[in-house]
């Protein structure tokens, strides 16, 4: 079922998702209603106050279709979906690159006017929880939203017996882990289980992009977990990300290449620097989430490459970076073997092309990318230097054994 | 002539047939316009839903800027097939037609019996807007336009052109780090290509009805870019397989018969109007990637593949390797969203088509010529 955003570039808009503050949020269903000043009156009166057909969704789900009509003239058709408000249940761990997920999808349900309950795993006294984006916590309960704490074998007792319409894992790397979670969401009666999987699981390829349906690693963790899901729920949708970028992020992405840029150090990076990687904001990947929550029918048993449209390069990173901190760029290229580093804990990204394309969420859900990497970047830039992140002293070991084998001087 | 049919929507599922038009042939060598029974097709009413105007994808006068080459060849078999009287202009130095390998006789025959010859050079521009203009033709596929100024007098000969379908390249693309190429991305105004750049701004610029295509690198039987057949020379001699650099750099093939079914698609298509498509393979390949697909399509072992650095050599004008070397490819997702087109072939597949029916043969376009192979290799391997 499409959703229809009418949105409208000129003026008086009754109601926007943008100016949630006006509606009291509540976890009963309330109507929203959209207008676009645009609009044929006599299309404005088919709707009244009392029927909840509308989300003004700030996602890129606008379906404003103008078909012909017999006489030539465009008839504006919105099509009433069925996405009255859910009640979305987020199991999210407490650590990693995944974890800003969960804040993103949180805030962006709660925005369109859905009810949230984010679950995050251990204890909110943990000193994890110290970390973004849990430190920001607050902004999902100031939005509306439920934060609590526990192990998500015991989901249905930490959540005292209430009842979700869709449930997303975005914790578990393997069966053993998420098997509760689903049991437990199917006997409890959600009508949508949700997993964030992993690109990682695709088997190498000499033809690139990994797209879904292709064949991943039958032993990886995730692979075990969407098998069982396609055996045991009705209705599931598994994601599968790359690297994100995006404020309130757990685990460094372009922080790693803002430490050289801006200390005027070479950025060593392992091969020839044209592995190709995909990095997303994390909008992207929320924004992907929140339409399979409002389109269920489309979403249903799909698996979904969480990424943006675009790759880019390994030395098209650090160009970026460069671009976006506004001081030039040294890269240095290296062979991890022949220097005596493990390229894993050299460089935060894989040494091969690494490279998923969004196909499905195009085609089935009408989802678009927003990422705009240039552009991202200098938001994420501004951020970094405004924490003080640039004075910070940083130890670069692993870059100095590199830089020392291949005889690369660096600046004192 | 009535090209636009107004349908009341009782007619919409009916099938209308249409009079065999009537058509000046006198100038044309010898063709006699053979028209069988014109009928709608049910997919242009799907794909127009709601649409007023529908135009009738059968019976057009097609003119083929070229086509006796490698696109156009494939590409004037499905016009002729489709019921379209199809000519082709070319200067008359290759034959009209040749038999394809795996064509059949009566397939040939009927083929080479309804397709119209217009001789002559399209850089006389004088002889080019006098001789269109003299037979009037609905549609224009520009399959081997380079310049702008060769486009001018077809527009100039035809003022009531319903499409003008013009084949353009991805090689337009301005290099960039963020890939795929998508049709809304930035182009190059100084890339060896600009001439197809300067002709598509021609094209928007004059009001015409356009559709630009944007293929990457053509591969499939009778190509005379060797393309896959530098590979395959080298596998069929059990060389060893040099590439540039690491290998992994991405490029992209389109095979030749699914880019003349695209051709095809945007002809009459409302959504194509003025629209811009990327045509290629659905996925991407590594260079390394793409010597094992060749192999595999040949039935050939694995091939060894020996990594060089090009800065070290200097092969003056020759080319040591079929493709440029960085990343090159495009989305072609804007094909299947807008107008539902899906490649038939994937690249193996692609390539075993290729083989079977061209290479594998014994044709080919290009002598084998491993003399830069060899500066590489460091040592000159005797032929047996």
């Amino acid at each position: 079922m499409s959703m229809a955003t009418l949105s409208s570039s000129s003026a008086s808009l009754l109601f926007s998702a943008s100016s949630s503050n006006l509606f009291p949020l509540s976890h009963s269903s309330t109507s929203r209603l959209s207008f676009s000043s645009s609009l044929h009156s006599s299309t404005a009166s088919l709707f009244s106050a009392s029927s909840p057909t509308f989300l003004a969704c700030p996602s890129s789900s606008s379906r404003l279709s103008a078909t012909s009509n017999n006489d030539g003239g465009p008839v504006f058709s919105i099509s009433a979906s069925a996405a009255e408000k859910k009640k979305v249940l987020i199991v999210n761990t407490n650590s990693g690159g995944h974890a800003v997920i969960g804040f993103y999808f949180a805030k962006e349900l709660l925005g369109s006017g859905h009810s949230v309950t984010i679950l995050t795993v251990g204890e909110e006294s943990s000193d994890k929880m110290k970390k973004p984006p849990f430190n920001r916590f607050s902004e999902i309960v100031s939005a509306g939203g439920s934060t609590v704490w526990g192990n998500p074998a015991d989901v249905g007792s930490i959540v005292g017996g209430e009842v979700f319409d869709v449930v997303l894992d975005n914790n578990g790397k393997d069966l053993e882990t998420v098997r509760p979670v689903i049991d437990w969401a199917k006997s409890s009666g959600a009508k949508q289980f949700l997993f964030i999987s992993s690109a990682g699981i695709y088997k190498l390829t000499d033809e690139p992009p990994h797209v879904e349906g292709d064949t991943v690693k039958a032993d990886a963790g995730h692979v075990g977990v969407e098998k069982y899901l396609e055996e045991s729920f009705s209705n599931w949708a598994s994601f599968r990300p790359q690297y994100m970028i995006g404020s309130g992020n757990n685990k460094d992405c372009e922080e790693w290449f803002f430490d050289r840029i801006v200390r005027d150090r070479p950025v060593p990076i392992p091969g020839s620097g044209l592995q190709l990687t995909n990095i997303s904001h994390v909008r992207d990947l929320s924004s992907m989430l929140t339409l399979a929550v409002e389109k269920p029918e489309a979403a249903r048993n799909s698996i979904f490459n969480c990424v943006s449209n675009r790759a880019v390069t390994l030395n098209g990173m650090a160009k970026l970076c460069a671009q976006a901190a506004g001081r030039p760029v040294n890269i240095v290229h290296y062979d991890p073997k022949a220097v005596g580093v493990d390229a894993k804990k050299a460089f935060p990204f894989r040494n091969t092309h690494f490279y998923a394309e969004p196909r499905a969420a195009q085609t089935k859900l009408g989802w678009s990318s927003t990422t705009n990497l240039p552009e991202d970047l200098k938001e994420r830039f501004e951020e970094y230097v405004k924490i003080g992140r640039d004075k910070k002293t940083i130890q670069f070991e692993l870059d100095d054994k590199i830089l020392e084998a291949l005889k690369v001087p660096v600046p004192v | 002539m009535a090209r636009f049919v107004a349908v009341t929507p009782s007619q919409q599922n009916n099938q209308l047939s249409f009079s065999p038009l009537a058509s000046s042939l006198s100038d044309f060598s010898g063709a006699k316009l053979q028209c069988s029974q014109i009928q709608f097709k049910r997919k242009q009413w799907q794909a127009k839903s709601g649409s007023f105007y529908v135009s009738a994808s059968s019976n057009k006068k097609i003119l083929i800027m070229g086509g006796t080459r490698f696109i156009g060849v494939f590409l004037s078999r499905l016009l002729v097939k489709e019921g379209h009287q199809v000519t082709l202009f070319t200067r008359g130095k290759a034959p009209v037609t040749q038999q394809l390998p795996g064509e059949s006789d009566s397939d040939y025959a009927d083929f080479s019996s309804k397709i119209l010859h217009l001789k002559g050079d399209r850089q006389d521009f004088e002889f080019v807007k006098s001789s269109l203009s003299a037979q009037g033709f609905d549609v224009v596929y520009d399959i081997n336009g380079r310049e702008a100024v060769e486009v001018e007098p077809i527009l100039d000969a035809l003022p009531n052109l319903e499409q003008f379908i013009y084949c353009s390249s991805a090689g337009v693309y301005l290099k960039s780090d963020l890939l795929p190429h998508a049709e809304v991305d930035a182009v190059d105004p100084k890339s060896r290509h600009k001439g197809k750049l300067e002709t598509e701004s021609l094209l928007q610029s004059r009001g015409v009805n356009w559709t630009s295509i944007r293929p990457v690198y053509i591969y499939g039987p009778l190509n005379y870019n060797p393309v896959e057949e530098w590979f395959f020379h080298r596998l069929k001699a059990g060389r060893p397989i040099p590439i540039p650099s690491s290998g992994i750099q991405i490029t992209q093939l389109g095979h030749v018969k699914d880019l003349a079914r695209a051709f095809v698609h945007v002809l009459g298509n409302d959504k194509a109007s003025k629209e811009i498509f990327n045509i290629a393979g659905d996925k991407y390949v590594t260079f390394d990637g793409l010597a094992r697909a060749c192999a595999k399509a040949g039935g050939f072992p694995e091939p060894e593949l020996i990594h060089y650095n090009p800065k070290d050599y200097d092969f003056g004008k020759k080319k040591a390797f079929p493709f440029r070397d960085q990343h090159f490819f495009a989305s072609v997702e804007k094909s299947k969203s807008v107008l539902g087109f899906e490649n038939e072939f994937d690249l193996v597949e692609g390539l075993t088509d290729s083989y079977n029916l061209d290479f594998g043969r014994g044709t080919y376009r290009k002598e084998a010529d491993f003399s830069t192979d060899d500066i590489i290799l460091g040592k000159t391997l005797v032929s047996v």
